[in-house]
């Protein structure tokens, strides 16, 4: 998988807000492939700049506040990050689509489920009305909503959670595009439907080759469903593996902290170690390393250096002074 | 349904300690009329959020309560302190009665059973400091005033691990987790012998999470508290719960020492429940199996005569929906661990 051209380059995307006190640097040079076929797993707590990614990508920053200070988003050949308004649109929705946390505030009210699932077909491939309420009711079939004929008249209030969430999918499957970004997708959902959620998006994954995007806080999700893991703190990627390496030997103490003070449900109680202390405040971070002030591999050298995300051996990069040297050794 | 409470009761009491539970809940039901349909032709119904319940909370124990969303844990936790009134049922503290209590006749109750919130931006005042936030249950209760009332806050943010420097800050200073520990310390200050604690980690980061649950466990040892923990994260509840309590439509489907619970899953829901918890462990994801329970949970707008997981269940057989099954059928691996089946309590 990984031999093949990447899908999707981000290199060293930079993006920064302004509040009344000062400049607030969400995103901090974050670099990523994401090859074709494949589920790349974004994953931090809130504020570690996992979404601003994301909108960043698409065009989404909302600007003035926010302001797009470096790096380039390389798809099919185009900087993303140079497009016109006009030129993305016929790439967002088309050939990069998104779902997200919320299905009920993503979905217009106002509109039957069939109107918005045609609207996407209707504008970006061409389709007349009758092809596109046939092609409606086929993705409706395809992520498992019975009777989606009668279904396209309903409006999203007629729906439960994780239906809508289902007819979120299949309008962002609806062009077939080339890779699914997932914000959040089941973070509002109960777990055994996000259990159906999950298995959903690997089927239609393997079915279509569709690259994913899977932004989680949850370790638990990520485990189920990324092939890659970039985990993500103070708006910088910590460290990046493969999954299975990821959870079975963390390099990065961030993460060792995160799987540590994770409660486990397979397993009776072992004590959390939780990570002390708060996460930074972006618009005022430490010097040096930002995890500083709560790593307990803190050396002095770490207060003057911000450690660069550096390979370690195939497929694994970490940003920490320590482990480097440890590896080295 | 009352002879099956009074079995549990006896149980407990032989098993444990003669002195009556904390918290004793009995066939409590709570159902909110509605209307819908139009002005000329209405159709009235019942939402029946609990239905049903009875369990008892011992001294110093945690009994979590999961399930998905609707089906009734938080209203329990409600009906307990007279927040929503029970239809029917009994709830009784230490030994009386308190059901449906007004608000002046359960004041001194709220000295024993104190109440933590899911949201600590939408629970604490946002015009009130810190100090008056954890001071005010001292003023409502009379239980301190002046000077000793300021040196109580004092001591009790220093029990939840707040700087005794934020006094006179306001809620909107200080982080979710912090935050939290100021909602742990108002529910402190009355020195109650219980706590309700409605999805007191849920809206957290998972690193400041386990900072808010070893407060809580740690609270726990030294002030020898009960909790009644209300949660739809079971990876959570195993780490905190001494028992566990499943439901399912405002009914129990199992409850047991959490142990017995996690590690022999008896109600088929429990079963696809738990199956469908994700693990942060990639290896074991790849290879375990899950049960797939189709369809959704239905809304709780109509009675079940039966068991109420009935059409959802890969086990029915024609008596799960005519007969209610009992909650007193015990699983082998346990006697304080019992199941509301009729085909996995035989």
């Amino acid at each position: 998988m990984k031999d093949s051209q990447p899908l999707l380059q981000v290199n060293d995307l930079q993006v920064s807000f302004k509040t009344d006190e000062s400049q607030v640097r969400a995103v901090r040079g974050v670099s990523f492939d994401v090859h074709p076929g494949e589920t790349v797993g974004l994953v931090g707590e809130s504020g570690s700049g996992k979404s601003v990614t994301n909108l960043a990508m698409m065009g989404l920053v909302p600007k003035p506040p926010g302001r797009i200070d470096g790096g380039r988003v390389m798809y099919d050949g185009k900087d993303l990050l140079t497009l016109n308004e006009r030129q993305m649109q016929s790439i967002r929705g088309r050939r990069i689509a998104m779902i997200f946390q919320d299905p009920m505030t993503a979905l217009n009210p106002l509109m039957t489920v069939g109107q918005q699932l045609t609207e996407m077909t209707r504008l970006h491939l061409g389709l007349n009305k009758r092809e596109a309420n046939r092609k409606a009711a086929e993705m409706l079939e395809l992520v498992g909503l019975s009777g989606a004929e009668k279904r396209l008249r309903d409006y999203p209030h007629q729906f439960s959670g994780g239906m809508r969430q289902r007819v979120m999918i299949a309008m962002a499957l609806s062009c077939e595009p080339d890779l699914l970004i997932a914000d959040e997708p089941t973070t509002a959902l109960d777990v055994t439907i996000q259990a159906q959620i999950l298995d959903l998006l690997r089927d239609l994954q393997q079915r279509r080759g569709t690259s994913i995007i899977m932004i989680t806080h949850d370790l638990g999700v990520v485990a189920e469903v990324c092939q890659r893991v970039l985990v993500m703190y103070a708006g910088r990627v910590v460290e990046q593996a493969d999954v299975q390496s990821l959870f079975a030997a963390p390099k990065h103490p961030y993460t060792l902290g995160l799987l540590n003070s994770l409660p486990r449900f397979d397993q009776s109680s072992h004590t959390l170690e939780a990570i002390p202390g708060q996460p930074p405040d972006l618009g005022n971070l430490p010097a040096g390393c930002s995890f500083r002030p709560r790593c307990p591999w803190a050396v002095d050298a770490c207060a003057n250096e911000d450690p660069r995300l550096v390979t370690m051996d195939q497929d694994r990069q970490v940003a920490c002074l320590v482990a480097q040297e440890t590896a080295n050794v | 349904m009352s002879d099956s409470t009074q079995t549990e009761g006896t149980r407990a009491a032989d098993s444990v300690t003669a002195d009556p539970p904390l918290l004793s809940v009995q066939d409590l039901h709570v159902q909110f009329p509605f209307s819908r349909g139009s002005f000329l032709n209405p159709h009235h119904g019942v939402i029946r959020a609990v239905d049903g319940l009875s369990f008892d909370i011992r001294e110093g124990e945690t009994l979590a309560l999961v399930g998905e969303s609707g089906c009734g844990k938080s209203t329990t936790a409600r009906a307990i302190i007279n927040l929503v009134h029970p239809t029917s049922g009994r709830v009784r503290l230490c030994g009386t009665d308190i059901t449906g209590l007004g608000d002046r006749a359960m004041m001194p109750h709220r000295r024993v059973v104190q109440m933590v919130f899911q949201d600590p931006f939408a629970s604490l005042n946002p015009r009130m400091t810190v100090g008056n936030i954890i001071g005010e249950p001292l003023v409502v209760h009379r239980l301190a005033s002046g000077k000793d009332r300021k040196l109580e806050v004092l001591r009790l943010m220093d029990l939840v691990g707040l700087n005794p420097r934020f006094l006179n800050r306001y809620p909107h200073e200080f982080s979710g987790g912090q935050r939290q520990r100021i909602g742990i310390a108002r529910a402190l200050a009355v020195q109650p012998k219980l706590i309700l604690c409605d999805e007191p980690v849920s809206a957290l980061d998972v690193s400041i999470q386990a900072q808010i649950i070893n407060l809580m466990m740690d609270l726990q040892q030294q002030l020898g508290l009960s909790y009644l923990f209300i949660a739809h994260d079971l990876s959570v509840v195993r780490h905190i719960a001494t028992r566990v309590g499943v439901m399912y439509l405002g009914r129990l489907a199992e409850i047991g020492e959490a142990e017995s619970v996690y590690s022999h899953p008896t109600h088929p829901y429990t079963e696809a429940l738990l199956s469908a918890v994700p693990v942060p462990d990639p290896v074991l994801a790849a290879t375990r199996q899950r049960i797939r329970l189709v369809g959704e949970v239905p809304t709780p707008d109509r009675e079940h005569v039966g068991c109420s997981f009935a059409d959802r269940c890969p086990l029915v057989v024609d008596r799960c929906r005519v007969d209610r099954p009992p909650q007193e059928q015990v699983v082998q691996t346990s006697q304080l661990h019992t199941v509301a089946c009729w085909e996995r309590g035989k």
